[in-house]
């Protein structure tokens, strides 16, 4: 096989691109658990985005409190019920979707930003360099993430800039792993051999040979991971240690509405059930695409 | 309400289903009390672990609680208001000019294992205190010295003071008296400090059964207790603290019979218990007084006339509202159970149009500014007066900055002026009643402390204050005291809050509960609580 | 083999070296002043400054750090700020504690997934197969903290089914301490009534911390399951006449042994993490609440310690992992 050959497959003439797509997305449909997924997250931003606008009690959002109609049951007016200074649940778990979007988009972006480029040194160097990178990686990834993000939140001190910077140093890791195992794996490709061959720079084999073949697990996991970090944030805040009032966060909710079970059991069910929903969201819509683009990783 | 609260249900009996099948058997304790060996043992569920039982070393509300029952000392704070009564020591007397005071010990009192507790061991344990200089040390630190405690006779004990100090025997009550020989048999190199951890050495009414550390904690009632107890019940056996660190399970267990007393919960959770026929709760006013310390040294609220605009503007309504009306708004700073305590006239309320005339004296007319308010991060009360605040301020055009912090963080903020935040939500509950012990609070003795984050340092305060505190006649005190809570209101260093009322929840069958404003929130005393099922 | 193992077991040492220090200098940036925080709250500067010294909190970072090392050497891993008990002590009553904790809901995840795995197989995309599959799904998306209270609320609050928390009722005499695992504890003691009073304590703690290794574990089995459902010689066997189902079920559970167990590897930190947020719901004495309260206070020798233990039974369970592969698949055997 000529080298001229290899370099036809990578790059794909535009119409066969259109059928590429085509083809992707027949696999997506028919699953419906990766349309579910898909569902809820395209529900999810749709309320990220216009919630504001949408909500019965936008000022309860900001802090507006209302101390004679605390506690109140579900009714017609209060969907979710009144809180314990009288702000309506509804208007703040439909508010609280936007600090959840903002928090999984920061942590899994930074990982990404720290992990990707780490993991693609580590992949095409030898030697001491990557010897140090996997060892840090693997000192990282040698402790369950949740108890080194509360120690470093513990130290910096709680409030939602803080968890997410905890999230994103317990985060890359994960990165490096994936990109490094997948550069090894491309590296010895012929036509990646042969691009090297021909002295191509590392960077252009980099950018235009091994990254194009990292995205589809990237977006995969990055997918799956935005559900972990949305989880992660909302343990943090459950435990005390990530967002601070009035800002509304699901976690930080039902860590204030576990004092009022039983008897005011609406407090931490409806935002409980919101984090279950867009967690389950992105895992579904992650476990979709991993199959439509990455077909062999399917287990 | 009602129909709501039981819809769930419908979803638990599936889950319930499944369970049941699998359930070897349900552990329901006997609704009634816990019986050990036919004597009954009463169960308090608290949320505060304790940390060891050592009366020299560091004391929270749980320790102290612990404390109170191990040990005894020469005298004991009891009743509301609360009075300091002749415990070990029968009777004392002062020297005119103050600085000699003399006990004179109860020959009866004995140790858990029968030795006599003698002047020996008193002199002992105060200088065992104040070597190791950790705990309640610093209530006597500088006046006495450990060589001027002496035994005189087998009952007799003697303190020299080096300056007068009138509320030198408000503070003794903290002061427990160890038994010597077990301390000195496990000694170590630290003075017993570690043997102390988990293990007593005192003369008091109930004597340590097991310490099972972040769990549970028993003592066992000491039949023999030289004083005897106030109540006829041979079939009391003990007290089991245990912890149960969220108030919804707490509160289940105290309706389920699993606990006999619960503390520390919520103003809703209590009023939710009010209709129950087994449970009591009730109320007493505290001595505990929750304030919002300003920075009088740096920042915004170093000018006093923004101090004044944000006294003025805050909803002391809302304090009352978030407690279901168990508080009390504060009159002066001192709180009502304080001795020389008066009404204050010009104590702020909420009154925007005067607000907003101080405002006009400062650089913000118009507001604009935002003011940071730290508080203890998971603590639902102060959580809610910042929601509140939040709310009240928006009238005069302030925002403000809630920042949760946690204990050692906060109280690490508040011991710098460059840190010490605008803001700083502090519950205080003086350890005497003493009026010095408010007064200090607002002297410089205090800066670094977290209840001295306001950095006030007023030459005419501070002299007034140390003045009354080496007077030792309260006729002439009492008229300085009134001088020093007008002035301090003058001064505004923090938002006067309010004193709430403490709660305190038991099953009916629990007797003899008797509180006193001087303990914490939560602080039991063991000595007269007894159950009768 | 034995070389092998060694070799892992000191680059085991030497990662644990450096997470004890990425630790130690996160818990040290705090800026709490732990020394005030020991001294209680009416401590005179003078106290604090006493304590301060006596910690030796005034030396300089990496000097505390080489201390320490040379105190973890000796077995001394510090003492709490708070408590001044040793955290070996503390250690020796919580870890068990917790590890109880994880094999009871690693026997839950195990118990229940694996049969239910199958289960999904045989009733391949009916209804049976959904609700499992959502169960599977649900298991890692579900926050386990909020589980724990919906379980602690329906089954305990409400129905009086099980224990509200703890390890044991309030007076239940505690068995001698051997291992430090209770049910194990009272066995030992002959008690079964306590064993098992100890185990229904961990039933709803065990739940909530088994969910998402349970997802993965039904995963597993239901992808292996199906397999061997396909494959010739079952078809052969079926035509044969062979009572069918239990040939595929050993057939299907044997090739689903490896996969199951490279799940608990993989799900065990997260179980670990877990305990953080189950055990406080719970009120469960063991390490993960020990950890957040040392990270709320900033005692930070247990927070070292803990980070240090959690990480070594960590990398201590995927090396038993890693071995049982090599005992069980002869390929594998090599790449150790």
């Amino acid at each position: 096989m000529s080298v001229a050959d290899n370099m036809e497959t990578v790059a794909v003439t535009r119409p066969d691109r259109w059928r590429e797509y085509r083809r992707m997305w027949a696999t997506f449909s028919r699953s419906y658990s990766a349309l579910l997924g898909l569902g809820l997250v395209s529900a999810f931003l749709i309320l990220a985005a216009i919630g504001p606008w949408i909500v019965p009690f936008p000022e309860d959002a900001l802090g507006s409190i209302h101390l004679e109609r605390k506690l109140q049951p579900p009714s017609a007016t209060h969907w979710f019920g009144t809180d314990e200074v009288g702000m309506d649940i509804y208007t703040r778990v439909i508010i609280g979707a936007r600090t959840t979007l903002w928090i999984g988009l920061t942590v899994t972006i930074i990982a990404v930003l720290i992990g990707v480029p780490l993991g693609l040194v580590a992949g095409m160097s030898d030697g001491w360099l990557r010897e140090v990178i996997m060892r840090v990686t693997d000192v990282f990834l040698s402790i369950p993430g949740l108890i080194l993000a509360i120690a470093i939140v513990g130290a910096l001190g709680p409030g939602i800039l803080n968890a997410m910077v905890a999230l994103s140093l317990v985060w890359w890791p994960g990165y490096v792993r994936l990109v490094q195992a997948k550069v090894l794996s491309v590296r010895n490709e012929t036509y990646v051999e042969a691009a090297q061959s021909i002295g191509a720079s590392p960077f252009r084999i980099v950018f235009l040979h091994v990254l194009p073949n990292c995205t589809s697990p990237i977006v995969v996991k990055a997918s799956m991971d935005m559900g972990l970090a949305i989880l992660g944030a909302a343990s943090l805040g459950f435990l005390g240690l990530g967002a601070q009032p009035p800002y509304p966060e699901w976690g930080a909710m039902i860590s204030i509405g576990k004092n009022y079970l039983p008897d005011w059991w609406w407090y931490s069910l409806f935002p409980g059930l919101a984090i279950y929903l867009t967690v389950l969201g992105f895992n579904l819509l992650g476990d979709g695409l991993r199959d439509m683009l990455d077909p062999k990783q399917r287990s | 309400m009602k129909m709501l609260s039981r819809l769930p249900n419908l979803l638990a009996a599936g889950v319930a289903a499944i369970a049941l099948n699998t359930a070897p058997v349900a552990f329901n304790p006997a609704n009634a009390a816990e019986l050990v060996d036919n004597k009954l043992y009463m169960v308090i569920a608290g949320r505060q672990e304790v940390g060891h039982l050592d009366p020299a070393q560091k004391y929270d509300v749980a320790i102290r609680m612990m404390l109170q029952g191990l040990y005894d000392g020469l005298v004991k704070y009891e009743g509301n208001p609360a009075e300091i009564k002749p415990w070990l020591a029968d009777s004392w007397s002062t020297s005119d000019d103050g600085l000699v005071w003399t006990f004179k010990l109860n020959p009866s009192a004995t140790f858990h294992d029968g030795s006599p507790v003698d002047a020996d061991a008193v002199v002992y344990s105060f200088q065992r205190t104040m070597e190791i200089n950790e705990g309640p040390a610093w209530m006597l630190d500088g006046f006495v010295n450990p060589d001027n405690v002496k035994a005189v006779d087998a009952t007799t004990v003697e303190f020299t003071l080096d300056r007068p100090y009138a509320a030198f025997l408000s503070f003794l009550p903290w002061w427990y008296v160890v038994n010597p020989a077990v301390i000195e048999a496990n000694k170590g190199d630290d003075f017993g400090k570690s043997y102390l951890l988990e293990n007593a050495a005192g003369s008091g009414p109930y004597k340590l059964e097991r310490f099972e550390s972040g769990s549970s904690y028993a003592v066992s009632r000491n039949e023999d207790y030289w004083k005897g107890f106030p109540y006829e019940n041979d079939r009391m056996g003990g007290v089991i603290y245990r912890l149960v660190r969220e108030s919804s399970a707490q509160r289940a267990a105290l309706i389920k019979g699993e606990a006999d007393l619960v503390t520390g919960l919520g103003p809703e959770e209590r009023t939710a218990l009010m209709d129950n026929d087994d449970v009591l709760v009730s109320t007493l006013p505290s001595l505990t007084s929750f304030g919002l310390k300003m920075n009088t040294k740096n920042g915004i609220t170093a000018d006093v006339n923004i101090r004044k605009a944000l006294a003025f503007a805050y909803d002391y309504e809302s304090f009352t509202q978030i407690l279901n009306g168990e508080g009390k708004l504060q009159t002066s700073p001192f709180t009502d159970a304080i001795k020389g305590y008066t009404p204050i006239a010009d104590m702020p309320t909420r009154d925007i149009a005067k607000a907003k005339e101080y405002l006009a004296k400062t650089e913000y007319p118009d507001g604009g500014f935002e003011v940071d308010y730290v508080y203890v991060e998971g603590f639902e009360l102060e959580r809610q007066m910042g929601l509140s605040m939040i709310d009240a301020f928006r009238d005069i055009n302030v925002t403000v900055k809630m920042i949760p912090a946690t204990w050692p963080n906060m109280v690490a903020m508040g011991s710098d002026v460059e840190t010490s935040p605008d803001l700083l939500a502090i519950f205080t509950t003086p350890v005497s009643t003493d009026p010095d012990a408010v007064a200090i609070q607002y002297h410089p003795a205090s800066h670094g402390k977290y209840f001295g984050s306001h950095f006030l340092d007023d030459p005419e305060l501070v002299a007034l204050i140390e003045a009354a505190r080496n007077e030792t006649d309260w006729a002439k005190r009492e008229p300085m005291y009134h001088e020093i809570q007008q002035k301090i209101v003058d001064l505004q260093p923090e938002i006067f809050g309010m004193m709430r009322n403490r709660g305190t929840t038991h099953r009916k069958w629990v007797k003899g509960y008797a509180d006193s404003p001087i303990r914490m929130e939560g602080e039991i005393d063991f000595y007269s609580v007894h159950l009768e099922p | 083999m034995i070389r092998l193992i060694i070799r892992r077991l000191v680059l085991m040492v030497f990662m644990l070296i450096g997470l004890m220090a990425i630790v130690f200098f996160i818990a040290n940036i705090a800026p709490g002043d732990p020394a005030r925080l020991a001294a209680g709250p009416d401590a005179t500067n003078e106290m604090v400054e006493a304590i301060r010294l006596d910690r030796g909190l005034d030396e300089p970072l990496v000097m505390r750090f080489g201390y320490y090392l040379a105190n973890l050497a000796q077995g001394d891993l510090g003492s709490s700020l708070l408590t001044r008990r040793p955290v070996l002590d503390d250690l020796a009553r919580f870890f068990p504690a917790t590890l109880e904790l994880v094999l009871v809901s690693i026997g839950f995840a195990v118990l229940l997934g694996v049969p239910l795995g199958m289960l999904g197989a045989v009733y391949h995309n009916k209804l049976p197969d959904q609700t499992i599959r959502i169960i599977a799904i649900s298991g890692v998306a579900l926050p386990m903290f909020w589980l724990g209270l919906m379980l602690q609320w329906y089954l305990s609050l409400e129905l009086d089914l099980f224990p509200l928390g703890g390890r044991l009722g309030i007076m239940t005499p505690r068995p001698e301490t051997i291992t430090g695992l209770m049910t194990v504890d009272a066995l030992l003691a002959g008690d079964f009534d306590i064993a098992r009073e100890a185990l229904w304590h961990m039933v709803l703690p065990g739940l909530a911390l088994s969910f998402p290794a349970l997802a993965s574990i039904i995963r597993v089995n239901r992808a292996e399951m199906l397999e061997t459902l396909d494959k010739d010689y079952i078809l052969n066997a079926r035509a044969q006449g062979i009572g069918s189902f239990r040939i595929v079920a050993a057939y299907a559970l044997k090739n689903a042994i490896l996969p199951t167990l490279a799940m608990i590897g993989l799900r065990f930190g997260w179980m670990l993490g877990g305990t953080v947020l189950v055990e406080g719901v719970f009120d469960y004495p063991g390490l993960g609440l020990y950890a957040t309260k040392a990270a709320i206070r900033s005692d930070f020798d247990p927070i070292v310690a803990v980070t240090l233990v959690l990480g070594a039974s960590f990398m201590v369970v995927n090396l038993l992992i890693d071995l049982a592969y090599a005992a069980l698949d002869p390929r594998v055997r090599a790449q150790i």
